[in-house]
This record gives structure tokens, C-alpha cells and sequence, in this order.
């Protein structure tokens, strides 16, 4: 029992039970944000895990086959990309002082604001990467000396942040144009905003893919050179 | 769904992770095919539908790939138990500030319907 336990089989049936009940849960509430089904599928799988007591490493590695797909998903956003070009285009010289100041600022504001609520130098190194697409992070973060189980997290919550307050801040800040909207949130919350920008709209989606490539890379050199300094 | 969409996807996804191992480059594999196919489109200048296709039912898909990786944060252990505060205040407080940062930032750069 306990080898099915940990088989892909169970490991990927939990998955999409999950998904296809956070999807269902998320239409049912006219689509409140607090139940993105990125966050309600995550508290569905943890809550089957910690009820059946199945170890979560042994579980992400079950399902690999599933996860294996994020691969070719990031590959397939070249696609939204090239349909959108024409905009992007245009818009060149804000979309890369954005970027230059934009991803800078995601990591400094990180590091200030634990550092003042008395984080580790472990915690604060962790948190670098958190704007940072999960495999370009963990990459930063361990060769500073953070730890991948961290930065992952960081990542992921940096990401249900980002959803769950592009609404109210939008809002406040006045923007209803689906280039600055998609292209913050990707900036800000990566992968899992890229996933909410295309539910917006394909140009969000797009603007918001083109910010995640960008952090990615732009980070990659920015964040190791800036701690470097601090030291 | 067609097949030949998927496959150019893998090929380019594979492409990008030989290059990162030939290179010792710092960025995912996943991210130099999506570069990789990007330049071939605009070079080449048209989509096949199949690609199409193929990308959109991917993308689509993207919330139920992240679920497991999102689950992960419930299970960081004892240990970090008294760098919570820390670590929520920085990422919440953080990500918001970001998030208004950069849209007024881009405010002030770009024009409505330009």
C-alpha cells in the first residue's frame, strides 16, 4: 500500500483531483482571488499529504512525469511572445528601465524589509531570488550560499502575493493597460503571474512572459553582483 | 492536439539545455529554447497552427503545473520556524511594493495607446 502510496500513478491522480477541484471551487466564487487554483490546488495536495503522511519529496519526485511539462511550458511562451512583437517592439526603452530598476528594487525591497524584521543571513540570501523564475533562483541563491528549499518557497509566495494583490494595486495605481499590467506582474511574480496575466488577456500574457524571461536573465548577473558588494 | 506542435517544443527545449551544459551558462535550459524558438519565429516569420495550438492548451495548463511546487512551502520544517516573520514580511510587503514600483514607473514612461 505504502509502494502505491508513492507511485506516479497516485502521485499525478492527486494532482489533477486537486487541480480540477480548485478549478471548480475558483469558478463556483465568481473567481476570488484567494482561491487562484495555483493556491487552493497547493493547500488541496498539502492537506491530502499531511492526512495520509506522505513525505513531499518522495511525492514531487512521483510525479515528475507531470512536472517535467513546465519544461516545454516555458518554451511554448516564445509563441505569445512572437504574436505580440509588434507591441513589445514599440514599447522598448520603458520595458528596460522597467526591467533595469524593477527587478533591482524586488530584490533590494526583500532584503531591507528582512533584514529589519531580524531574518538570518541564510533567510535574507534566500530571499535574493524571489521575483526569479524557480530553476534561475535556486541557481543564484545556493551559489551565494542560500538554501534551495527556501528560495523555492520564497518564489512560490512571492508568486501568490503577486496574484493575489495585482488587482488593489493596479487599481490604485490607475493602470487598466494590459501591457504595464501584464509586464509588473510578470516582473514581480514570475511564472505564477504569467499563468494570472494570460487569464487577463493574450497581450498581458505575452508583456507578462516577456518580464519573466527578462528577471530571469537580468538577475542572474545583477543579484550575485550586488551581494557581493554588501559583504 | 498535434504532435508535430509538442515535438518542436521538446527539440527546442532540448537544444537549450545541450547549449547550457556545452556553456556552463546560468540559465535554464527551458529558458534558452523559449529564446531559441522565439528568434527562429521571427526569422522565419510565420506559426504553424500545430505550434500554436500546442502552446496555448501548454500554457493553459501552467496553473496545474505549478500546484506542486506550490505545495512544497507547507512542508519547510522545524528549523525555520523562527524565520517566519522574516520571511513572509520581506515576501508580502516586498512584492506589493514591486508590483506598485513598477507601474508607476512605467506610468510615467508610457503613453495610453501609443
Amino acid at each position: 500500500m505504502t509502494e502505491l502510496l508513492t507511485s506516479p500513478l497516485f502521485a499525478i491522480t492527486v494532482v489533477l483531483g486537486a487541480y480540477q477541484a480548485a478549478v471548480w471551487l475558483y469558478e463556483k466564487s465568481d473567481r476570488l482571488v484567494w482561491l487562484h487554483p495555483t493556491i487552493s490546488g497547493a493547500l488541496v495536495v498539502a492537506a491530502v499529504l499531511a492526512l495520509l503522511d506522505i513525505d513531499y519529496h518522495r511525492f514531487s519526485d512521483a510525479a515528475y512525469w507531470l512536472t517535467f511539462w513546465l519544461g516545454p511550458a516555458t518554451v511554448a511562451l516564445a509563441i505569445p511572445l512572437y504574436q505580440q512583437w509588434h507591441l513589445i517592439r514599440k514599447m522598448a526603452e520603458p520595458l528596460l528601465l522597467t526591467l533595469i530598476a524593477g527587478a533591482a528594487f524586488a530584490c533590494l525591497s526583500a532584503l531591507a524589509i528582512a533584514w529589519l524584521l531580524g531574518g538570518s543571513a541564510t533567510t535574507l540570501l534566500s530571499l535574493s531570488a524571489k521575483s526569479v523564475t524557480t530553476p534561475i533562483a535556486i541557481g543564484i541563491s545556493e551559489s551565494m550560499g542560500g538554501l534551495a528549499t527556501i528560495t523555492a518557497s520564497a518564489v512560490i509566495l512571492t508568486g501568490i502575493v503577486g496574484i493575489v494583490f495585482v488587482n488593489i494595486t493596479m487599481k490604485l495605481c490607475r493602470i487598466d493597460d494590459d501591457r504595464i499590467w501584464g509586464f509588473c506582474l510578470g516582473l514581480s511574480a514570475h511564472a505564477i503571474g504569467t499563468a494570472r496575466a494570460f487569464e487577463r488577456s493574450p497581450v498581458a500574457g505575452a508583456f507578462s512572459s516577456l518580464a519573466l524571461c527578462l528577471t530571469g536573465s537580468y538577475s542572474a548577473v545583477f543579484i550575485p553582483l550586488a551581494l557581493q558588494w554588501f559583504r | 492536439m498535434k504532435v508535430s506542435g509538442i515535438l518542436t517544443l521538446l527539440i527546442f527545449h532540448l537544444l537549450g539545455e545541450a547549449i547550457v551544459r556545452a556553456t556552463g551558462l546560468f540559465i535554464p535550459g527551458a529558458v534558452v529554447g523559449l529564446l531559441l524558438l522565439f528568434f527562429t519565429l521571427l526569422i522565419r516569420g510565420q506559426l504553424s497552427s500545430g505550434l500554436e495550438q500546442s502552446s496555448k492548451t501548454l500554457i493553459g495548463f501552467l496553473p496545474l503545473l505549478l500546484i506542486l511546487s506550490s505545495a512544497g512551502i507547507f512542508f519547510l520544517g522545524e528549523a525555520f520556524s523562527d524565520q517566519w516573520l522574516a520571511f513572509a514580511g520581506a515576501i508580502v510587503a516586498g512584492t506589493i511594493l514591486t508590483l506598485v514600483f513598477c507601474a508607476l514607473l512605467m506610468k510615467l514612461m508610457v503613453k495610453p495607446n501609443d
